[in-house]
């Protein structure tokens, strides 16, 4: 999952950053406005988090602007204003949640999460498909009960995936969502994880759960359910 | 109603029905004294009728001796009258009343005159005539000189006169009650705009500052000068309590992000067991974090303890302090900062004066001055100080060769916590209260300060304060 964190006060920026990582997130930082409104608009994010008061352009016109283009991208915001009234108006701009300085930061961790699954139409924290189940909060997937060791980048792909059952996801997606612009795209590094995710996963099992769809991407067989 | 409390509305009505009382009282005696002249006349002219119809009664008496008598039989005489009718020096043909007043009368001459009976006041006229008996004698008759006296109670008059003035009185009294009902409901009226005014001014609370004077008020000649007083005094407030509240507020924004910060740091750390190398680094970047909330909080302390008014402690004056040393110590405790971006410092000290300034305070002034310099230059570049003297103010400037202040920055650059878009994201590492407190500083004793664009490039900073002056310490 990729985050957008525009925020100016960059020991702040830094901090979230290094937390939302640090729980298996991807995270792209924008130091100000006008930056924030340009990545924002790629449409690749999972969700935002956004600053109100940034140099160039305020977190209010890049959060209208996002809306004006139909973009549902789930926005959260971070205010150190007071007063209610601000909260209610961007409330009513689009923001879908929103969070004052100085906030606990295991708090900004699970709002977000909790977004990402909003966004996509999950509300259970814990995903299954067929016997395979992925606890969002704890990172954690097992298969038939069994637990399965995987690497961040293997167990991001498989929360990508399951997150979007039965869609076709495409390798450029998958780079969309799992790397931030740090990092050197290649499109193999994808396909190696991939078979790596699903020798791991036929290790318990025996039903192959990833089905790869030639030119197109990848899709995760199987019922999945939501508990 | 307080004692001491003073209405205009009394006031006014009470010197109008004063006034007017007066004027009723002199109208009054004016006409009392016309009137009793007018009664004193008809009075007197009665009289002589009277004593004329007496000496008609004097006749014939057809004797011998040609003698004459009285007969009043035809001439009705006033009750309260007084008369005595004497004929050739003695001989009495009637009389009545007080006989020793008459007697006193008669001595007098002819005319009118007042004198004293008992109580009262008596008017008498005296009238001498010769009555003749016989004329158509060849003689000619027999003469006999008649003196007639004939007095009334001239009481009478003043009864008179004030059956004529009572009317006055009545009609005044009616006046004065009309008048005072009139000019207490007039004055009112014509007072009520102040009450609108007084409404107007009484809405405003810290809520609602709009405040606009009612027409009423701003149409009165008079209160015109009220009204627009309140309204511009109720503007300062405003914008006072405005700029207040948008410092609190900022304040507040500024505290909450520092917190956010060190909270956020700490968290991170605890996030998961850490080794003992990532939790030194980790509580070292804490502890800047934790610095940068003090320099705020410190910042805003100065801010606030400099826009107190200056007290002078039981007559204790603040030394001055030499600027020259101020500025020399500014100096050295930024070099370490201008070494690092490689900024050649200037000083041109051509004067000396002492300003009126605590020495912490100007070296705060200067050493802001000087670092926010130094932080608007570009590497290697050049900032130059300089001391001189102008109207017997003293005059510092700094001028650097940075990208100089935008006009629209220009007017916000002294407001607190106000950074220009460059600078705002605290990468140069300053709350935006630094000329925020330079301008409290020079304020405080009277002095300015301005930012403008050196037409060569970048900012002149323009420092004017006033030269120290001992003040002899008074008891």
């Amino acid at each position: 999952m990729r985050i957008l964190l525009v925020e100016d006060e960059l020991r702040l920026a830094e901090n979230i950053v290094a937390a939302l990582r640090e729980t298996g997130l991807v995270v792209d930082h924008a130091a100000d406005g006008e930056d924030g409104a340009h990545l924002a608009e790629q449409g690749v994010y999972d969700a935002i988090i956004l600053d109100l008061m940034l140099p160039g352009k305020s977190g209010q016109e890049i959060l209208r602007d996002l809306r004006r283009r139909q973009m549902n991208t789930p926005v959260l915001i971070l205010t150190a204003q007071e007063g209610t009234a601000s909260i209610i108006e961007l409330l009513n701009a689009g923001a879908d949640d929103y969070l004052s300085k100085p906030f606990d930061l295991g708090e900004l961790i699970a709002r977000v999460k909790a977004l990402i699954r909003r966004g996509k139409g999950v509300s259970n924290s814990k995903l299954t498909v067929a016997d395979v189940e992925v606890d969002t909060i704890h990172q954690t997937v097992t298969r038939n009960g069994e637990p399965i060791d995987l690497s961040p980048t293997e167990y991001r792909i498989l929360e990508y995936l399951i997150h979007r059952p039965r869609a076709v996801v495409s390798k450029r997606e998958l780079l969309e969502h799992l790397y931030d612009f740090a990092w050197e795209h290649h499109s193999n590094v994808v396909e190696a994880h991939i078979s790596n995710l699903r020798r791991k996963l036929n290790a318990v099992g025996d039903e192959p759960l990833i089905a790869t769809l030639r030119h197109r991407g990848y899709r995760l067989t199987g019922d999945s359910r939501r508990e | 109603m307080n004692k001491g409390e003073i209405s205009i509305t009394r006031r006014l009505v009470v010197t109008v029905l004063a006034l007017e009382f007066l004027s009723a009282l002199v109208l009054i005696c004016a006409v009392t004294v016309h009137e009793y002249d007018v009664e004193l006349r008809g009075f007197d002219a009665n009289l002589t009728g009277t004593a004329r119809m007496i000496m008609g009664s004097v006749e014939d008496a057809d004797d011998a001796d040609d003698n004459v008598v009285l007969d009043l039989h035809n001439t009705p005489l006033e009750r309260d009258a007084f008369y005595r009718v004497e004929v050739d020096h003695g001989k009495v043909l009637g009389s009545s009343g007080d006989r020793n007043a008459i007697a006193e009368v008669l001595s007098k001459s002819a005319g009118f005159h007042q004198i004293m009976i008992g109580h009262r006041k008596y008017r008498f006229t005296v009238l001498h005539d010769v009555r003749v008996v016989d004329p158509g004698l060849p003689t000619g008759g027999v003469r006999h000189n008649v003196t007639i006296v004939y007095g009334r109670p001239v009481g009478r008059v003043w009864h008179e006169v004030f059956e004529a003035i009572r009317f006055f009185i009545i009609a005044t009294a009616l006046l004065l009650g009309i008048t005072a009902i009139m000019i207490a409901m007039l004055i009112r009226r014509y007072l009520s705009p102040v009450y609108q005014l007084a409404d107007a001014a009484n809405r405003v609370n810290g809520v609602n500052w709009q405040f606009d004077a009612p027409e009423s008020a701003k149409q009165t000649k008079e209160l015109r000068p009220l009204a627009r007083a309140l309204e511009a005094a109720l503007a300062r407030v405003q914008l006072s309590f405005e700029q207040q509240k948008r410092f609190t507020s900022d304040a507040a924004h500024e505290l909450k992000t520092d917190v956010a910060i060190v909270k956020s740091s700490l968290q991170l750390l605890s996030m998961r067991k850490r080794t003992v190398d990532e939790y030194s680094q980790g509580l070292a970047l804490s502890l800047d974090d934790f610095t940068r909330l003090e320099t705020t909080v410190e910042k805003l302390l100065t801010l606030a303890r400099l826009e107190q008014p200056v007290m002078a402690r039981d007559g204790v004056v603040a030394p001055g302090c030499s600027m020259k040393k101020i500025i020399e110590e500014a100096v050295h405790q930024s070099m370490a900062f201008g070494q690092l971006k490689e900024i050649e410092v200037g000083v041109e000290l051509a004067e000396n004066a002492d300003v009126p300034l605590d020495r912490r305070d100007a070296l705060l002034l200067c050493s802001n001055i000087l670092v926010n310099g130094l932080q608007h230059s570009n590497h290697g570049g050049k900032v130059w100080l300089s001391l001189a003297r102008m109207d017997g103010d003293i005059v510092l400037t700094c001028r650097d060769w940075g990208e100089g202040i935008s006009e629209e920055d220009r007017p916000y650059l002294f407001d607190p916590f106000y950074r220009s878009d460059l600078s705002r994201s605290r990468k140069s590492g300053g709350t935006g209260l630094g000329l925020s407190i330079c301008r409290a500083i020079c304020t405080r004793v009277g002095g300015s300060i301005d930012i403008e664009n050196h037409p060569d490039g970048g900012a002149l900073v323009t420092v004017i304060l006033p030269v120290f002056r001992s003040v002899p310490i008074s008891k």
